[in-house]
């Protein structure tokens, strides 16, 4: 892949990114864990842009942590807030209308191709 | 494994104290799930290249900016800078002149003084850029760090948002209505040099001899106390001619106002100009008797007296005229 075209590809996916991570607080995570799950649904994601994410989705308020000490080593859980679990509700509607009108946007330029 | 707490090590001395010692450990265990039950070398290699550049990683945590002066605030820092540097330049160059008009030439020749004015003025004024230009980049780095507010929207010069009403404060400023920014710099260096020229004359002006391959200072053309006499008129004329210059660096374009100050500064220099020369002592009877020796100019004296003045008196005219009609431009 071209350079243009990996950087591109990566500022369209970059504001999928919390999105993503917010779908996935609904029951507690740690980073690892986090990972792992996104990967099974298809998501890769640079891990050196998840960590980072997390701390400041807690300083925006819309995730909680807490440390599990009780297992062999301790881990860091996230998960939503209830303002967190507002504003993902929210967010998740203006992905859904922004990516069917695009999907319409471009069906119809495929449409126009066609001919 | 010493690996991992070099890495982490390099991470977190790049954050903020109060935040390390929880990423430290948060990363810890992130890379112990991430490697296998029983790792070597290569496994934690993998993992730490899976995280990257540690400096990377760090500047992700870090809510500071990684530059010193970001897009909100690029433009105000340009635009202040481009009005600062003139404003900076022009004082830098009235404190060069005010040092030399007063100061000692000593024994130097005049192609010399005004070699020396000038020197002195480019090192003035390039000193004095590198100071605002410090200072003022300094201040805005300072601005990009304690700016907490989530607005990236670029500023405008009254460091407030932009709106259509700020359209109305950009002057429209034809090309015929302009005034050159080189011709205010001309004229300030004009009048340092002629500062300098007149208040060390004694020194400076006068009949140069070709001797033995240097130039000697023969005797000064003008008489120096006579000048001297003068010092609050000619002081009056380069300060004046100084705030005219701001002034125009201000508005840069003519107005009538402005070609009314012209005309009004016109006059007072053409009359101190005659003033000075209709004095039968200004110059230096040593001069006069080395030029009769040359040649014979008395019966010359009185047209060339006139014809002086004649020429003042037009050119001031003129520039003053030039001033009213370029206001008059639509």
């Amino acid at each position: 892949m071209s350079t243009l075209l990996n950087s591109l590809t990566t500022e369209l996916r970059r504001g999928t990114l919390t999105l993503a991570v917010l779908s996935q607080l609904k029951t507690p995570q740690y980073g690892y864990s986090l990972v792992q799950r996104l990967e099974k649904s298809g998501i890769t994601i640079d891990q050196s842009t998840l960590y980072p994410l997390l701390r400041r989705l807690e300083k925006q308020e819309l995730v909680t942590s807490s440390w599990d000490t009780s297992e062999s080593r301790p881990r860091k859980y996230y998960s939503l807030s209830d303002y967190g679990e507002e504003i993902y509700i929210q967010l998740k509607q203006e992905w859904k209308k922004t990516s069917q009108e695009l999907y319409i946007l471009l069906k119809g330029e495929e449409e126009d191709g066609a001919d | 494994m010493e690996l991992i707490e070099l890495y982490i090590q390099e991470v977190t001395r790049r954050l903020p104290e109060k935040s390390r010692e929880d990423i430290a450990l948060e990363l810890h265990s992130t890379i112990e799930d991430m490697l296998p039950k029983d790792y070597n070398e290569q496994d934690v290699k993998e993992v730490l290249v899976k995280l990257g550049d540690p400096i990377t990683l760090a500047s992700g945590y870090r809510d500071r900016p990684m530059h010193l002066i970001g897009p909100r605030y690029y433009d105000v820092y340009i635009s202040l800078l481009k009005m600062i540097f003139p404003i900076a330049a022009v004082i830098s160059l009235i404190a060069i002149i005010g040092d030399n008009a007063f100061g000692e030439f000593g024994e130097k020749t005049v192609i010399e003084g005004i070699a020396i004015m000038i020197g002195q003025g480019i090192a003035g004024i390039v000193s004095t850029g590198i100071q605002v230009f410090f200072w003022l980049t300094v201040l805005f780095a300072i601005f990009e760090r304690l700016d907490t507010s989530k607005d990236q929207s670029p500023l405008t010069k009254d460091l407030k948002p932009w709106t259509p009403e700020n359209l109305k404060d950009i002057p429209n400023i034809s090309k015929k209505k302009a005034i050159p920014k080189v011709e205010i710099f001309a004229s300030l260096l004009g009048l340092s040099v002629f500062a300098a020229l007149y208040f060390n004359a004694a020194n400076l002006l006068g009949v140069y001899e070709n001797r033995n391959d240097s130039l000697i200072f023969v005797t000064p053309t003008f008489n120096q106390g006579v000048l001297n006499s003068y010092w609050l008129l000619v002081s009056g004329v380069v300060i004046v001619g100084g705030l005219l210059a701001i002034y125009k660096l201000f508005l840069r374009r003519w107005t009538m106002k402005l070609a009314l100050f012209h005309a009004l500064y016109q006059l007072f220099s053409t009359l101190t100009f005659i003033v000075i020369i209709s004095n039968p002592h200004l110059l230096n009877p040593e001069f006069i008797a080395y030029q009769k020796t040359l040649f014979s100019i008395d019966e010359w004296s009185t047209s060339i007296y006139w014809g002086i003045i004649f020429i003042a008196i037009f050119f001031a005219a003129y520039d003053s005229y030039q001033g009213f009609r370029k206001a008059k431009i639509r």
